[in-house]
């Protein structure tokens, strides 16, 4: 861990904060997480309170603003499990019903099909294959960055790249899923960022799986465009964080 | 809770209880539920003026100006008439009043009245500028009084004046009534904060949260976090604990003690949280030990109430359906006539008892209802039986060998494993999402061809099940995607055609393992599902996860048969009794919950843990229930009477595996601290059965003798064990992911 000189202010705050709560070990990516959290979290709630006081038509914002802002974002993102008198009273119904009899010599008991998964239609291709190609193109984004001329590559990017949303969907990436839209304009480097405005459309960004090294994960991100505007995700939010720092 | 919450509501009620406000006397006030209604004392006769003490008068004036704040004119007049309150008197509160237009109340008045408040009943400056500075809630701030129960700064000398009246009682008294410490200090601490004493509330927890117990230490690290009233809304472990009653159970006699102080010293403010919060459960006899408290003690709601632990409990097991079986071990009837080579086995353990009578304390056959067995059940049951007679039998001479599986390379990402029941397959549930299948033995996992290719063979061959089998898709493991967070559960069903697995993404997954696809995502925990485990007998399966229930699964209902709420903290295991008929959930509120199949009830609430609990075993008899948890101890219950029976010491850290051997000898344990244990359950058992005297008090005295029966301690070199798995030889599989830090 680096010595407390060097170590920011927040940082260090963030490591009191760890310690009064209990918490001895941890990676010292840990820190870096929980900032980042904190980041995001007390500007999203700043700005949704600046918008709440400029509609109440206040000069500054106050206290009261803060306070529905932050009201507003437990329900959205913060969700927590139901009371425990509403468990209470919906096992009494659920549990009043008697257990059904079970049919004989029925083969595999299943739901009906609509509620089965033995119907895709998609099929997973092998990731040896991927890997490969996948390599040469990721040099293409990154050398886009600096470049105003950005734009006109990121369409070539995500053309190639269109066949594999098929496949892909599947994936052995736990990391995928609508919830990484968010993450990755913000914190990734401006790479990303600046390809996000430009392309309403479909687009699979890959990260450069070599930075990883031997693992292999292909992190694929569908930046579908009204995911990209950012919160409006039902998934929790607190735990889109630990999937970024993999790729750093 | 503030009335302002319930306006429309409080209108009715206001008219109604409007002539009975004049209370008198604290005690009535404390009668006031958390709903914030005001208490219907008898309205004492107010001549104007003298009567009414001044808290009366701080409601008055306050229900007053509620009421003109909602236009109630006529109520206003009627109750000021009635009151014999002066225009003044009350205006002179609406200091920053909203409504008060009024406001040519001097200052001189409020000032004179509100001193005399201060005076004579006591409160304190500190609410003073409580009140003044938000008129808004004002109503609420003076009815919140009414729950706060009077002053926050003597909650202190409350406290401390309960402290040395319990120092100085008999020894024997002592420990029963020092189980008050905790819950009254977290019910204060609680009551400070929800009514916006921040400063109090710190220091009161600032001075006493160092007495507290040691194991609540986890508990008091999360309050001293919550200093405001809004932290405590998103906290459900914590509103649960206020709103739920903390059990305690305390002799008669120490309660006779506890009760007279209190009522002796017109303290009852304490006496009013106890009646509010806490239920204590009196019982005749002497009274226990502090280690007997220690014991059981550790739970988030307290002990168990002792008739919560009186239900009956089928904990027998099922009737092997031997008769139904052809060529089993029936060798006065002629079954033999399916063909399969003829084995007369005499040996009968499990399989063997002929008699025909019922285990008392077993459930009926058609109690649930179980599937029926198909012909590969049989078989497999056939296997069963030969392997049983191959099996070791083990005890403290004769200890099993340790099988250790090391997952290399999972960078502390495996987070679930299971065995086939025959030790033929090993599956693994990952940090990535993915859930491998290996195949424990030589034989290859294949999957089945497709249905072009079932078409062409020939059905009616004696080998059409290797027939079907996909030669080109042989592999040493499959990897199962589908999952979209941490695969924290993994469960092979009986017949090991099927594999569930339950992960943070909030689904329970139904996989094949013929077509090594995922078939059914069973949705309803919205949360993380901590752990998943198919029935013994297949078709149901139980998940536990963040939502603090365990549900009740069949394979064919896309929506749960039963749910079994009732725990204050996360599901976080899982087991069905190997009847079938009960399930076992252990929890982060530190407790662990028998629930009936049937009807959904929770039939056994075990306490003593004091961290939480992450795995349960039943021992093959049914009789015994083993519980691990994060404080390094085992404990071993006895359903039937509902008790503690041992308590195993030894790990160093959390418990995530313990398994009984086959036939109930020994209990294997495997942990975070890299070592196996292995203990000697039969003897940890035979110590208790003659014990009489426990069943009806409820009283345990655990004998210290963990060491005598621990048997055996095996390092690994720096893997947790995850999982523990004997074979049907009695063969000790262990499996955990290798750990290079």
């Amino acid at each position: 861990m680096a010595s407390p000189k060097t170590v920011p202010k927040d940082a260090q705050v963030m490591m009191q904060i760890l310690k009064d709560m209990g918490i001895t070990e941890y990676e010292p990516r840990v820190i870096n997480q929980m900032l980042e959290f904190t980041y995001r979290y007390v500007t999203t709630i700043i700005e949704d309170a600046k918008i709440y006081s400029t509609h109440a038509k206040k000069s500054n914002v106050d206290a009261d603003d803060i306070k529905l802002a932050i009201q507003c974002r437990v329900d959205q993102s913060f969700i927590s499990p139901p009371p425990r008198d509403f468990l209470l009273d919906i096992a009494r119904q659920k549990n009043q019903t008697p257990l059904p009899l079970i049919k004989p010599y029925t083969g595999p008991r299943l739901p009906p099909d609509r509620y089965c998964l033995t119907a895709p239609n998609y099929r997973l291709k092998s990731l040896q294959k991927k890997v490969s190609s996948s390599a040469g193109r990721i040099t293409v984004p990154r050398l886009s960055v600096g470049a105003v001329s950005s734009r006109p590559s990121t369409p070539t990017l995500g053309t190639p790249s269109v066949q594999t949303v098929g496949t892909k969907v599947g994936t052995p990436v736990s990391l995928t899923g609508q919830r990484f839209t968010v993450q990755i304009p913000s914190s990734q480097a401006a790479s990303v960022k600046s390809a996000t405005p430009t392309t309403p459309t479909v687009q699979n960004v890959l990260i450069n799986p070599s930075l990883i090294g031997s693992k292999n994960i292909l992190i694929t991100t569908n930046m579908v465009s009204q995911n990209s505007s950012g919160d409006s995700t039902s998934l929790k939010r607190k735990h889109e964080d630990e999937d970024d720092y993999d790729a750093l | 809770m503030a009335a302002v919450q319930d306006g429309p509501m409080e209108l009715d009620a206001e008219k109604e209880t409007k002539p009975e406000i004049l209370s008198d006397g604290t005690s009535n006030l404390s009668g006031n539920t958390a709903s914030g209604t005001l208490s219907s004392s008898p309205l004492t006769a107010a001549p104007a003026g003298g009567a009414p003490k001044m808290e009366d008068q701080q409601t008055l004036i306050a229900v007053l100006q509620f009421l003109k704040r909602n236009k109630l004119t006529d109520s206003v007049e009627i109750l000021r008439r009635e009151a014999g309150l002066g225009e003044d008197q009350e205006d002179s509160l609406a200091t920053d009043g909203s409504g008060g237009g009024k406001g040519d109340g001097d200052g001189g008045d409020a000032h004179s009245l509100l001193s005399r408040v201060s005076i004579t009943s006591a409160v304190a400056p500190q609410n003073m500028p409580v009140k003044r500075a938000d008129d808004q809630p004002d109503v609420s701030v003076v009815l919140s009084a009414y729950s706060q129960q009077g002053d926050p700064s003597l909650y202190q000398v409350y406290y401390s004046g309960l402290k040395n009246f319990i120092e100085s009682v008999l020894d024997c008294h002592r420990a029963e009534l020092s189980q008050l410490f905790y819950p009254l200090f977290v019910h204060m601490y609680l009551e400070l904060v929800y009514n916006n004493h921040e400063n109090e509330a710190k220091a009161f927890f600032e001075k006493f949260s160092g007495d507290q117990e040691c194991y609540y230490q986890d508990d008091l690290r999360v309050l001293c976090g919550l200093t405001k009233k809004e932290h405590l809304k998103g906290n459900e472990a914590l509103l649960d604990f206020r709103t739920s009653r903390f059990v305690l159970r305390i002799s008669r006699d120490s309660y006779q003690l506890l009760k007279r102080h209190l009522q002796e010293r017109h303290n009852n403010q304490i006496w009013n949280i106890i009646q509010e919060h806490l239920y204590i459960d009196i019982f005749d006899g002497m009274p226990r030990s502090k280690s007997q408290i220690d014991s059981m003690s550790g739970s988030l709601a307290g002990e168990a109430r002792r008739e919560v632990n009186k239900a009956k409990v089928f904990y027998g097991l099922l009737k092997e359906p031997e008769i139904e079986v052809p060529l089993d071990d029936e060798d006065e009837e002629a079954e033999n006539e399916e063909g399969k080579p003829k084995k007369k086995k005499t040996k009968k353990d499990s399989l063997g008892s002929k008699s025909k009578k019922q285990d008392p304390n077993a459930p009926q056959q058609n109690r649930i209802p179980l599937p029926e067995l198909k012909d590969s059940d049989k078989l497999d049951k056939i296997m069963y039986m030969k392997e049983s007679t191959k099996r070791i039998r083990l005890g403290p001479e004769n200890l099993p060998s340790i099988c250790f599986y090391t997952f290399l390379n999972a960078y502390q990402g495996l987070t679930a494993v299971d065995f086939t029941d025959d030790s033929s397959l090993l599956a693994g549930g990952f940090a990535d999402s993915t859930v491998r299948v290996w195949s424990v033995t030589p034989k290859k996992l294949r999957k089945v061809k497709s249905a072009a290719d079932l078409n062409m063979i020939d059905k009616e061959s004696d080998d059409v099940l290797e027939r079907i089998m996909d030669e080109k898709t042989a592999s040493e493991s499959k990897i199962l995607y589908g999952h979209s967070g941490p695969v924290y559960g993994v469960s092979f069903s009986p017949d090991r055609n099927y594999l569930l697995s339950s992960s943070e993404d909030g689904t329970v997954r139904l996989w094949s393992l013929l077509t090594f696809t995922c078939l059914v995502g069973y949705k309803g925990h919205n949360y993380p599902v901590w752990d998943t485990q198919f029935s013994p007998f297949g078709y149901y399966f139980v998940s536990g996860g963040h939502d603090r229930v365990a549900r009740l699964w069949a394979t064919d209902h896309y929506q749960p048969l039963r749910i079994f709420a009732g725990h204050l903290a996360d599901v976080t295991c899982t087991r069905f009794h190997p009847n079938s008929n009960y399930v076992a959930t252990g929890s982060t509120d530190r407790t662990v919950r028998l629930w009936d199949v049937l009807n959904g009830n929770c039939v056994r609430i075990f306490t003593g843990h004091k961290g939480p609990v992450h795995s349960l075993a039943f021992s093959p008899n049914g009789k015994f229930l083993a519980s691990g948890s994060t404080d390094g101890r085992v404990l071993l219950w006895d359903i039937g009477h509902g008790l503690m029976i041992g308590e195993l010491k030894g790990h160093t850290d959390t418990i995530y595996a313990l398994k009984f051997s086959r036939d109930g000898e020994i209990l294997a344990s495997g942990s975070m601290d890299n070592t196996v244990r292995l203990w000697d359950s039969m003897k940890a058992f035979d110590e208790v059965e003659t014990d009489d005297f426990t069943a009806t008090t409820g009283h345990i005295h655990l004998p210290d003798n963990s060491q005598e029966l621990l048997l055996g301690t095996y390092h690994s070199k720096s893997t947790p064990v995850t999982h523990l798995h004997f074979t049907r030889r009695n063969l000790l599989l262990a499996a955990g992911g290798y750990n290079s830090q």
